[in-house]
């Protein structure tokens, strides 16, 4: 770990110069919903006291729609083709600790039975830089799934707010080779060192282990008839969520005589996710998928992989149509976990 | 709130309705959609400027006559909505208890206070404060300064573009589509038993979501919506990446109007407009 300083109108030059350098450099839109390409070049984002974005940065890395390959029939043969991806160097730039460390959680999954080359050719492809967060509302809950506002996971450098300025801390070896190649932009840090990194709150608005014990005894149970009652079956949560993965694959035309093979997002609330071939649907109901979504979050994935399929960042509560609020959902499993145990 | 909870519980407890589909309140202060299936749960009703949410499209999962008549809290914008579905045979006025509640307006970020600005799209285009019919009605409505109608606004800048920019217009604005359907799912008019998105045999409707098969889908929709979308704004409130898809759908019933006299949901009894035909009707504008 190295402490260097750069200050605000560097961080800009700097963005500026990858550009030219042809990076791809990805930020916040000047409305502050998404992370994109046209982001706002003032850095006007760079405050670490303003909501997350709505949209997660996910789709810079797990492609809303990603071509496999493309066909096409050639007189009875069949000629294939990759797909051209884009190869640019990447920074992100403005991610919070609750984007950041969606990517390490993802890559578990992208790299189970099978190492997918797409995911993780971006990711080595990227120079995340993070950025310590200073906004909290009901709707956040990164301590409560081991994370916190200071949390470093998946930023190669970590940048922490001081005046005009940010500490700029490496996190990588990838982190340290970025900043000493743009070195003319950094400064040395003589001040003192930041606060530790102190993970977490005192007091959790959950108990996680608890949420947990919960959900490997309680598959059946009145709550999930509740929780999904109102829910639409929109994808809108899992389509905002950074750690949100499920895909599904398709053949589709692209051109004449051609096609292309897809791997495009999918969501577990949607009613044609689970249907069978044969016309069974096992999750035919809002309140069975509701139990799904939440059980693949802090169960499932924990048991597979050990990792917490949340980063807390409480984008799908902000957004859900009909104002469900998965917090509020954990705090309920949290206090049914604890009268049933009293 | 103590005359809504009033009506409600007296309402279950007299049979007049199996279940409330109405609003509560979350930690947050904000309003959410909620079933009250018993007395009890009544207590938990309640109506304010935050009251954002068209409760008619949860007539589409509950609706079940044996049960008893549905009870529904409705405004009387959403209230078009009712009658949309009832011209449309999708339920019976009888089937429906409703609940209707004088309206002064909704929030468009329930995180702030109601005020001018703070007004849902809707509301900026609103004539009625109190619902043109109900079964029991609750409130009172107060008069509140309209704001600018951005949408018409917005409406007027792309009516006085080119073909191309208005193209260019649309393709940047489905670019950001991410698929989630909440557009759909959201919608009291959107009820099809299996959506033509969701077909896959033959799939009418690329699943990907390219800008290509993006403007598929948002198209379709609209054309599915021409003269029927009663212009509860659902779609624009929910949509994630922010796509002003009323626009299409206000612009399609301003085209029913002036070439048929026609809008959708002002008269339960009336015939629909796609569902008639009359020799007089015109054609000059179909090319």
């Amino acid at each position: 770990m190295k402490l260097m300083k750069i200050e605000k109108g560097n961080l800009s030059k700097l963005m500026e110069h990858l550009k030219k350098d042809n990076f791809r450099v990805i930020g916040v839109t000047p409305d502050g919903k998404r992370f994109s390409e046209k982001f706002d070049e003032t850095l006007n984002f760079m405050q670490s006291d303003t909501p997350p974005t709505s949209i997660s940065f996910k789709e810079h890395f797990f492609l809303k729609t990603e071509a496999l390959f493309y066909y096409k029939n050639n007189n009875g043969a069949i000629d294939l083709k990759e797909p051209v991806i884009d190869e640019r160097k990447t920074v992100v730039i403005g991610a919070r600790p609750c984007d950041t460390a969606s990517l390490p959680i993802l890559s578990k999954v992208f790299n189970w039975d099978y190492a997918d080359d797409f995911f993780n050719r971006r990711v080595e492809n990227s120079i995340i830089i993070g950025m310590k967060c200073n906004y909290q509302d009901d709707y956040c809950f990164c301590n409560e799934v081991g994370l916190s506002q200071n949390s470093e996971k998946g930023s190669d450098i970590f940048l922490i707010p001081d005046g005009d300025a940010f500490i700029a801390k490496t996190i990588t070896d990838k982190g340290n080779k970025f900043i000493e190649e743009f070195a003319i932009f950094f400064e040395e840090y003589t001040g003192n060192p930041p606060a530790e990194n102190k993970n977490g709150h005192d007091e959790k608005k959950f108990d996680y282990e608890s949420v947990k014990k919960w959900l490997d005894n309680n598959f059946e149970h009145k709550f999930w008839d509740e929780a999904g009652e109102t829910c639409l079956s929109c994808g809108q949560c899992a389509f905002v969520c950074p750690t949100c993965h499920c895909f599904d694959i398709v053949d589709e035309q692209c051109g004449t005589c051609a096609g292309v093979r897809a791997k495009n997002w999918d969501a577990c609330q949607f009613s044609l996710f689970t249907k069978h071939a044969s016309g069974h649907n096992p999750r035919d109901s809002r309140e069975k998928r509701y139990r799904q979504r939440i059980s693949h979050k802090f169960k499932y994935y924990n048991d597979k992989f050990s990792e917490i399929l949340c980063t807390g960042c409480g984008r799908c509560s902000r957004g859900c149509p009909v104002s469900t609020d998965i917090l509020e959902l954990l705090e309920e499993i949290d206090q049914i976990a604890h009268s049933t145990t009293n | 709130m103590d005359q809504l909870r009033s009506v409600c519980r007296q309402a279950i407890s007299e049979n007049k309705a199996a279940f409330i589909i109405g609003y509560t309140e979350d930690k947050h202060h904000h309003l959410k959609p909620f079933i009250a299936h018993n007395v009890e749960e009544t207590e938990k009703l309640t109506f304010n400027c935050n009251a954002v949410n068209n409760l008619a499209v949860f007539i589409h999962r509950f609706h079940n006559p044996s049960q008893g008549k549905i009870g529904i809290v409705l405004k009387p914008c959403d209230l078009k909505a009712i009658n949309a579905l009832v011209q449309e045979n999708r339920v019976k006025r009888e089937d429906l208890y409703v609940i209707g509640v004088n309206c002064s307006g909704v929030v468009k970020d329930q995180n702030k206070e109601f005020s001018k600005e703070n007004t849902q799209i809707k509301c900026r285009s609103c004539a009625s404060k109190t619902p043109a019919w109900f079964d029991v009605v609750v409130g009172e409505s107060a008069e509140f300064e309209l704001p600018e109608d951005d949408m018409a606004i917005l409406m007027k800048q792309i009516d006085e573009m080119t073909p191309e920019q208005r193209l260019e217009f649309w393709n940047a604005e489905f670019e950001k589509c991410l698929k989630c359907y909440a557009c759909r799912e959201v919608c009291p008019m959107c009820y099809c038993e299996q959506c033509i998105a969701d077909k896959t045999e033959p799939r009418w409707i690329e699943s990907s979501s390219t800008t290509r098969a993006n403007f598929t889908w948002n198209m379709i929709r609209a054309f599915h919506q021409a003269g029927r979308c009663i212009g509860c704004g659902e779609c624009d409130r929910v949509c994630p990446a922010d796509i002003p898809l009323s626009l299409l759908n206000r612009k399609m019933g301003m085209v029913a109007f002036k070439e048929f006299g026609y809008r959708h949901g002002t008269d339960m009894n009336a015939p629909t407009l796609i569902g008639t035909f009359s020799t007089s009707d015109h054609e000059e504008f179909i090319r």
